[in-house]
């Protein structure tokens, strides 16, 4: 659409206005967690550093490493676990017609929308049965449980694209509803994976709700409690505070970063967040 | 050609029939056995850490209704489904609009405007903590330096506002999600209508307002969706930012739900909230689901 060369202007000016809107708070991420304890004082927040530290950056990492590390174990295997199953039940689903296969379709899918409030009683009572509270095995359990239904899915759309010509094909020459899957719908399904992958890294690193419920103590402690904590204590300055959270944030934008394409096409698959 | 044994293809089935199984049976104890356990907890006088089914019927949820807390909490709610949802609808719109207006360095935007949707919402619970800080925060000394001193306010810590602060940082983390869907639902309308409506006179923001928003009735409905489930839900954010507070001015379902479970165990009090706000949840959900269920099989 053409418009008169004011109206660009304007255009531009209001575009990048809201890019200093979104901007400002990360911004400001990144300045105060290289202060001093003066410079917090002393420079406004949107103002770099007089004499930039990494300190809190290295006192934020020590504290923080432990939970990181437990973040990682668990978002890592959940991710792993939640897109293996997901991809299975998306071929079954679109490509082994049997009766029914709405209604599990539907099954899963109610389980995108929930709000997990309403299984956390049952949740917590049954990872303590199991002896899985403040246990990463615990965390692994629960993010791959429900992290099945948006896994299913996004892998469902992917795979109703793949012709079924491809697998009646296969299932002439012999082959069984497990060996088509191995030889023919997986080598197909790097993309679905990358965007599935991506997505559920993001979003099982970013909970919280999980982790506080299941995991307060000091051994499975995701990062995002350990920071929530780190926030609840009045002593910690600021600097020290936006430093934990650039180490929470960074993995989360490094992929951002370098593969938003792949996270956009996830939640525009109808996807949900929190 | 080799034949396939008949043992080979019943292998092949087992172990494909051992995954769905092994999915639904995760799904079906973790949603759904779960879902009822906590309704069955809610109707029993379980409060303590010894577990009780002493079954009392709907006691929690007639106490709930005479409870000022829960009152505030259900009312946050509705302010959040009220400002937050169209809010984020009409700015996400307005910036996909922007966006579609052949921009250079597109997608230099969409990437900034998205980003806080990305985002955890401990990390920009903690962003805006630092934002809405009165004393020392980004927003007060900005005002400051700009002679806009009488805009100073005390923020998050001020009860009669604080909700309105929450409402105002989600709208800066969900715009971006919401310009992703409706700029998707634009660039999905074919270029000769928007030709035709330029040929029949059209043109600037009329094309929009005639063509192009009218079409963006599903983009909107699932992202309509999406933001009332949250609005409903909405927990970590709150619980970092504010906690609550001050006072209860920032309490929410989720957020009582919370503390009246695992701060006080008044377990089946919070089950009773839990099983509310499924229910609401269940009431913009389920006419969703069959909506597009049905428009898939057409």
């Amino acid at each position: 659409m053409r418009f008169p060369k004011l109206r660009r202007v304007t255009l531009y000016i209001l575009l990048i206005f809201f890019a200093f809107l979104f901007l400002l708070p990360l911004w400001t991420l990144i300045t105060t967690s290289l202060k001093t304890d003066e410079d917090v004082i002393y420079t406004t927040p949107v103002e770099p550093p007089l004499s930039p530290t990494t300190e809190p950056l290295i006192t934020a990492f020590n504290l923080m490493k432990r939970s990181l590390l437990n973040s990682f174990t668990f978002t890592i295997a959940a991710m792993i676990l939640s897109c293996l199953l997901g991809s299975i039940n998306g071929y079954i689903l679109t490509k082994i017609r049997f009766r029914g296969s709405n209604m599990v379709f539907l099954f899963f899918t109610i389980g995108i929308f929930i709000p997990y409030q309403a299984v956390l009683v049952p949740l917590v009572l049954t990872i303590s049965k199991l002896g899985l509270y403040n246990n990463i095995g615990g965390l692994i359990l629960t993010h791959t449980a429900y992290g099945i239904p948006i896994t299913t899915l996004l892998f469902r759309n992917f795979y109703a694209l793949i012709p079924d010509s491809v697998i009646m094909a296969a299932k002439t020459d012999g082959a069984g509803t497990w060996t088509i899957y191995r030889r023919i719908v997986l080598p197909l399904s790097l993309l679905p994976f990358v965007v599935a992958a991506i997505f559920q890294f993001t979003s099982i690193w970013n909970d919280f709700l999980f982790g506080v419920a299941l995991a307060r103590g000091p051994g499975a402690r995701p990062a995002s409690v350990e920071l929530a904590n780190l926030r609840g204590t009045t002593a910690v300055t600021w600097n020290l505070l936006m430093a934990g959270t650039l180490w929470y944030a960074l993995p989360v934008l490094v992929i951002y970063f370098a593969l938003a394409k792949y996270l956009m096409r996830g939640y525009m698959a109808g996807a949900v967040k929190g | 050609m080799r034949l396939p044994s008949r043992k080979v293809f019943t292998i092949d089935r087992m172990v494909t029939s051992f995954f769905l199984l092994l999915s639904l049976a995760l799904v079906g104890y973790f949603v759904y056995v779960c879902i009822g356990w906590n309704v069955i907890v809610s109707l029993s006088d379980w409060k303590g850490l010894t577990p009780s089914y002493n079954i009392v019927g709907f006691d929690q949820y007639s106490s709930l209704f005479n409870d000022p807390v829960f009152l505030t909490s259900l009312k946050n709610n509705l302010i959040l489904i009220t400002l937050f949802v169209p809010g984020s609808l009409f700015l996400g719109l307005f910036l996909a609009i922007l966006l579609d207006l052949k921009v250079r360095g597109e997608g230099v935007f969409r990437g900034i405007y998205l980003l806080p949707f990305a985002l955890s919402f401990v990390v920009t619970a903690t962003l805006w903590a630092w934002m809405y800080n009165p004393s020392i925060g980004v927003i007060n000394t900005l005002l400051g330096k700009t002679g806009l001193e009488f805009l100073k306010s005390r923020w998050i810590t001020d009860s009669n506002i604080a909700m309105y602060c929450v409402v105002l940082a989600i709208i800066w983390q969900f715009s971006g999600y919401t310009m992703l869907i409706f700029l998707a639902g634009i660039r999905a309308i074919p270029e000769s209508q928007i030709r035709a409506a330029e040929v029949d006179g059209a043109s600037g923001f009329d094309v929009y307002k005639r063509v192009v928003i009218p079409q963006l009735k599903a983009p909107a409905l699932s992202a309509f969706v999406v933001l009332v489930v949250f609005a409903l839900k909405a927990f970590d954010f709150i619980f970092v930012l504010t906690g609550g507070g001050p006072g209860y001015s920032t309490y929410v379902l989720p957020i009582m739900m919370f503390r009246e479970t695992f701060s006080m165990t008044h377990f089946a009090y919070g089950a009773a909230i839990a099983t509310i706000l499924f229910l609401l949840a269940l009431a913009i959900v389920l006419p969703y689901l069959y909506l597009s269920f049905r428009r898939e099989k057409e």
